[in-house]
């Protein structure tokens, strides 16, 4: 089975700074394939996803999307594509609901939003999908508070909701637990990682803490200074002494 | 929860509309009761209501405010006294089209050249346009400088329909039109908030860089969203010179007058359907007719202004709405959303109290 | 008067640029003060027209007394003397401008910093409405001029070509380089005016390092409306100050200051004096474009150099 998302000795430079150096994986390979994004602060892990979604032009490099080169591509367009992210700082429609802030995704994604003469939540398909997707997330209980009230973690789940609600077809994830206290990580990281084996989306997650990429990781990669130290099954922490060094002594502990 | 909002306004907006309607049937009584109030000063804050409105619909969606939409105003006004003056157009409904038309072009040329900037610079961008725009009215042969022009042909009032009508007449049949003009326009305007091309540009207000990132060609929406507030403004403008029968830069184009509309938008209630409208008659009252009471009708609009800044950031009819939604103790910023439902319901409230008496 | 003779036609252009240099140190005076204001406080302040009429007609009022403390006009010292005379009457009459400048920061501003620019320039804007009933109510509703100042001053004059240039004009022109020279020796090279930029461009780190905010905004924003008044005062004195005249200078700020780089004072002297050019030069030439220019040029910088002739800076770029 062909790989969804492959970069190809993809850098960027900023300056005198090699953000990301010669990068070439692949995700995909399994349709609800779980991996993590690790390493250090500076590594390249926003960076790489940065290029991926188009944020960044490359400096070098490509990527193909299901076989098709997509490194010119804008952001708008990869996000038609199906290749959505969720942002490290929670990008959302303050003011409104959890509900209505994946409404106007869900309408955008099937091209309502140009409709002036319907009501905004009368598309049945529109409000089934959202509500779907709010169970998943178990964000019941407070899809109807404005996300500005909402707490950090719910936050980051309605910016992941809002992506699911693009219908990706691979998730890219910057660090969805970041900010959250400890005892809700797990929470949202189980959240996602039961959405993606349901749903059948590839994601890909930045994330810092090693016991959650090593209970829910189907794969794990780390990023060392813009470049792949080790890719692989999350267990090879337990036997890659330099790898231990590099993730473990360096990464800050919560 | 929203189902039952949905049910609640699809069971009232026909009513409320109607209701509006009747209210405004009634209006032109008024000057037979109150002192100083005159069926022209009624009709101008309706009209002032109607671009208030339009304005509303700019700033409430995308947070980008406009100080030059009395120049769509303007331009409507100027193209019925055109069309007067120089195309000896006689028709009343005639001249009002030409006004439409003219402002909503206007805006669809000025729009198309903002709509991508942001901020302060599409603000001072929309104050340089009208700038402009009265600069050139001012100083240009065509519209006979700072004296204007008169919307009458050979001294005869616009006729409706090949008629020529007497004064009263032909004022009742003005505040009419502006009143059905009203009407339809604030249906319009509610279709447009409650729709999902409302909620675009509600998530372009709320997060100008994720709103691109979920699909939406920002720039396309503010520019119709803009088109449609010259639109407004272009109706009303029409109506101004059907109704003062004589056009000058300094009482439509000037941007001191852009910036009273913005104030009838905010003491009103940026947020709200009824609030611009309502700020549309208070200023246009403040300003018409308390100078008739005091020279210094300046003060008593800038302190009305003042205290709605300080004390009432939503407006008056904003705070309304706000104040009998606390009670039911629903979350306080549902009406942000769900406002048009809110309004209907306070109406159909007042309209309870109303019938009261 | 367009000349068909080269030769007054050239004195005709030095006059009127001559002209526009003098409209242009005049504008300066109130677009500084907005863009000052502007620039360190983010406040776009709409009441500067009025703050600029009331410098004008305090000075009215002040004025009348300088008259009568001066040497006689028949000297040309005496001249020059009576010139200095009112230009320190028009400074002293402006200083008003300084309390009121405060008051206004303290009481309007303050409480609403944290709120959404619109409801700032809306509370200016409400201000702007008080002011001009204020002045009403204070000097009334006909224009005011200083007595007995109109002569000497159109008389005290300095030859060019076949042309008698007004002495006190070219003393404001002098003045206003001057102050151009001040302002941006103090905020370019003194430790409290790089300390007044650092607070604009970054709020919470200058509070770290210990500096007043408060006081700062209070004092700046004073300084923007003596800026404005001193516009207004040195104005007045050949002319007359009436209920309306703050609404030109107002609008011809907006532009000054976008064309210029909003929070420049290089960019709103530079501005200012291109606007008063083209002012003064289009009402000899091409009257019906003499206010239309400017706003072309304002779009225009607008839409391809946003950030103004020498950019913008503090919080705002």
């Amino acid at each position: 089975m062909t790989n969804m998302l492959e970069t190809t000795k993809i850098s960027k430079k900023f300056g005198e700074l090699q953000a990301v150096d010669k990068v070439s994986l692949s995700f995909g390979d399994r349709s609800d394939e779980v991996t993590f994004i690790v390493g250090p602060n500076g590594a390249g892990k926003t960076t790489f996803i940065n290029l991926l979604t188009g944020h960044h032009k490359p400096t070098s490099g490509s990527i193909l999307l299901n076989g098709e080169d997509i490194t010119n591509y804008d952001s708008a367009e990869r996000v038609d594509k199906g290749l959505v992210r969720s942002f490290q700082i929670a990008q959302l429609f303050e003011e409104m609901t959890a509900r209505e802030n994946l409404r106007v995704a869900q309408l955008s994604k099937r091209g309502l939003t140009a409709s002036v003469f319907s009501r905004a939540d009368a598309y049945a398909e529109v409000e089934s999908t959202i509500s779907s997707i709010i169970d998943q997330l178990n964000l019941s209980n407070v899809s109807d508070t404005p996300v500005e009230d909402l707490p950090h973690g719910s936050r980051k789940l309605v910016d992941v909701g809002i992506a699911l609600c693009l219908e990706p077809q691979i998730l890219l994830l910057d660090e969805p637990t970041a900010g959250i206290p400890s005892d809700q990580k797990q929470f949202v990281i189980e959240t996602i990682y039961a959405v993606s084996k349901e749903q059948g989306i590839p994601t890909v997650i930045i994330e810092h803490d090693m016991d959650l990429v090593t209970e829910y990781g189907d794969r794990m990669i780390a990023l060392h200074e813009g470049s792949v130290l080790a890719s692989g099954d999350p267990q090879l922490l337990e036997t890659d002494e330099e790898l231990r060094r590099v993730l473990l002594g360096v990464t800050s502990d919560e | 929860m929203t189902t039952n909002i949905t049910t609640l306004v699809s069971s009232l907006d026909r009513r409320h509309f109607l209701g509006t309607g009747a209210l405004f049937i009634l209006l032109p009584v008024l000057p037979d009761i109150l002192p100083g109030v005159t069926l022209g000063s009624i009709t101008r804050g309706v009209l002032f209501g109607i671009t208030a409105l339009g304005l509303a619909l700019l700033i409430r969606h995308t947070m980008l405010v406009s100080f030059g939409n009395m120049a769509y105003f303007g331009l409507g006004a100027y193209a019925a006294a055109f069309g007067a003056t120089y195309l000896q157009v006689r028709s009343a409904i005639l001249l009002f089209v030409l006004a439409i038309a003219a402002g909503t072009l206007a805006a669809i040329v000025v729009g198309y050249i903002i709509s991508s900037h942001q901020d302060i610079y599409f603000a001072l961008l929309t104050l340089g346009f009208a700038g402009l725009v009265h600069a050139l009215a001012i100083g240009s042969e065509l519209t006979n400088y700072s004296d204007g022009l008169s919307v009458r042909t050979e001294l005869a009032r616009p006729t409706f329909f090949g008629a020529e009508l007497p004064v009263e007449v032909y004022e009742l049949g003005i505040y009419y039109l502006a009143a059905v003009c009203l009407v339809v326009l604030l249906f319009f305007a509610w279709q447009i908030i409650t729709s999902p091309f409302g909620r675009a540009l509600q998530a372009i207000g709320q997060n100008r860089q994720r709103a691109t990132f979920i699909g939406i060609n920002v720039r396309r929406y503010v520019w119709a969203v803009f088109v449609i507030s010259g639109l407004y403004a272009g109706v009303a403008g029409g109506l101004f010179a059907l109704l003062e029968l004589h056009i000058r830069p300094g009482n439509t184009l000037s941007v001191f007058r852009s910036g009273e509309l913005l104030v009838m938008v905010i003491v009103g209630g940026f947020r709200t359907l009824l609030g611009p409208i309502a700020g549309g008659f208070l200023i246009t009252y403040l300003l018409d007719t308390v100078r008739f009471y005091t020279d210094y009708y300046y003060t008593v609009t800038g302190i009305v202004l003042l205290t709605v800044v300080y004390l009432l950031p939503d407006g008056i009819v904003g705070t309304l709405i706000r104040r009998s939604q606390t009670a039911d103790g629903k979350t306080s910023r549902r009406w942000l959303s769900d406002g048009p439902a809110v309004v209907v319901d306070s109406a159909k409230q007042a309209l309870g109290w109303v019938k009261f008496w | 008067m367009t000349g068909l003779i080269p030769g007054n036609m050239l004195e005709e252009l030095f006059v009127q640029t001559l002209n526009g240099i003098y409209y242009g140190s005049i504008l300066f005076m109130i677009a500084s003060g907005m863009t000052v204001i502007l620039g360190i406080l983010g406040i776009l302040n709409l009441a500067h027209g009025e703050l600029y009429a009331i410098g004008a007609y305090t000075t009215t009022s002040v004025l009348g007394y300088v008259v009568g403390i001066s040497p006689p006009l028949s000297t040309p010292f005496g001249t020059a003397a009576f010139v200095f005379l009112v230009i320190s009457g028009c400074f002293v009459a402006s200083l008003l401008l300084l309390p009121i400048g405060a008051i206004i920061e303290r009481v309007l501003m303050k409480p609403i910093y944290d709120r959404h620019e619109l409801y700032q320039l809306l509370a200016t804007f409400g201000l702007l409405f008080v002011l001009t009933d204020a002045i009403r109510f204070i000097w009334g509703e006909r224009p005011v001029s200083v007595s007995g100042v109109y002569s000497p001053l159109s008389f005290s004059a300095i030859p060019v070509g076949e042309f008698q240039y007004p002495f006190y004009n070219v003393l404001v022109i002098v003045t206003a380089f001057a102050l151009f020279g001040l302002l941006l020796y103090f905020f370019s090279y003194t430790k409290y005016g790089r300390i007044i930029r650092a607070t604009a461009i970054n709020r919470e780190m200058a509070t770290a390092i210990g500096i007043n905010q408060n006081r700062v905004f209070t004092a700046i924003f004073a300084l923007g409306a003596f800026l404005a008044g001193f516009g207004g005062a040195i104005f007045v004195p050949p002319t007359a100050a009436n209920l309306d005249m703050g609404t030109t200078p107002l609008i011809l700020s907006f532009v000054i200051i976008v064309i210029g780089g909003l929070g420049s004072i290089r960019g709103a002297f530079a501005a200012a004096m291109i606007v008063g050019l083209l002012s003064r030069w289009a009402t000899w030439l091409y009257p019906q474009f003499e206010i239309a220019a400017p706003f072309a040029i304002m779009i225009a910088i607008l839409l391809f150099k946003p950030e103004g002739l020498f950019g913008t800076w503090s919080e705002l770029s």
